[in-house]
């Protein structure tokens, strides 16, 4: 357990900035174009 | 998925690009993510979530998705030092206009939609009612208001994967392929304090 600790904590301690801001960046992306496209993929619902 | 496939496709042309530059790939640092993150809320409660979506009702969906699109357009504003962002916008007005001028939806006429499902099924949904629980609106042509802007392109017949878009919707891909691929280049020349605030 503790050594799984100490990994995760040395692990996170290479996450820099600069990945956080990609992630963050990437993420808004994707939630963009989710949310501007509008392509029917042919899901026909309850009716 | 379209969409997301031109974000898939663009981060291996990003890292080949970056590759020959001699340059570390990176997207660029995009001002007010969480401005996208909110305006997505109402669109996942109302298209995504299986727990929510059928629950709604339509007038509320309708406005929840031209706020949430407006809101978006507000994040292309934000970023309009990202070549990719006025792509991005330009793609996201055409739909926004389209769906705002057909009742908040976007359009799709029956001879599409049976593309997309049997004709059978497309016979049961009566004509101005919502197509599924997605954004679009089953619609005749000629009761479509800038029929050219609705979901009416289609791959090619046989093509595995079919759907129905809009021409927004390619602009849009191409927006965020430019995005991912070029990293916002050359427009996105980021002041000082956007690379010291960027999210």
């Amino acid at each position: 357990m503790k050594t799984t600790l100490a990994k995760l904590f040395l692990f996170t301690q290479k996450i820099n900035r600069q990945h956080v801001q990609v992630a963050l960046a990437l993420l808004g992306l994707i939630l963009f174009v989710l949310g501007a496209g509008a392509p029917e993929g042919g899901d026909p619902g309850p009716h | 998925m379209i969409l997301l496939a031109a974000i898939l496709l663009g981060i291996p042309a990003g890292l080949l690009i970056a590759h020959w530059r001699k340059r570390p790939w990176s997207l660029p640092p995009l001002r007010s993510v969480w401005l996208v993150i909110v305006a997505f809320l109402p669109q996942l409660i109302a298209f995504y979530l299986p727990a929510t979506r059928s629950l709604l009702p339509d007038g509320w969906v309708a406005a929840g998705l031209v706020i949430s699109q407006v809101l978006l357009l507000v994040f292309c504003w934000l970023n309009r030092r990202c070549a990719g962002a006025w792509l991005l916008a330009a793609g996201l007005a055409l739909n926004l206009m389209v769906i705002a001028a057909n009742g908040g939806f976007m359009p799709i006429s029956p001879q599409t939609a049976s593309r997309l499902v049997p004709q059978e099924v497309v016979q049961t949904i009566p004509l101005g009612s919502r197509f599924g629980h997605g954004k679009d609106v089953l619609l005749l042509p000629d009761d479509t208001r800038l029929v050219w802007l609705a979901d009416r392109l289609l791959p090619p017949e046989g093509f595995p994967y079919q759907v129905a878009f809009s021409l927004g919707d390619v602009v849009i891909a191409l927006g965020a392929f430019w995005l991912t691929a070029w990293q916002g280049q050359p427009l996105c020349k980021l002041d000082k304090k956007s690379l010291e605030d960027p999210i």
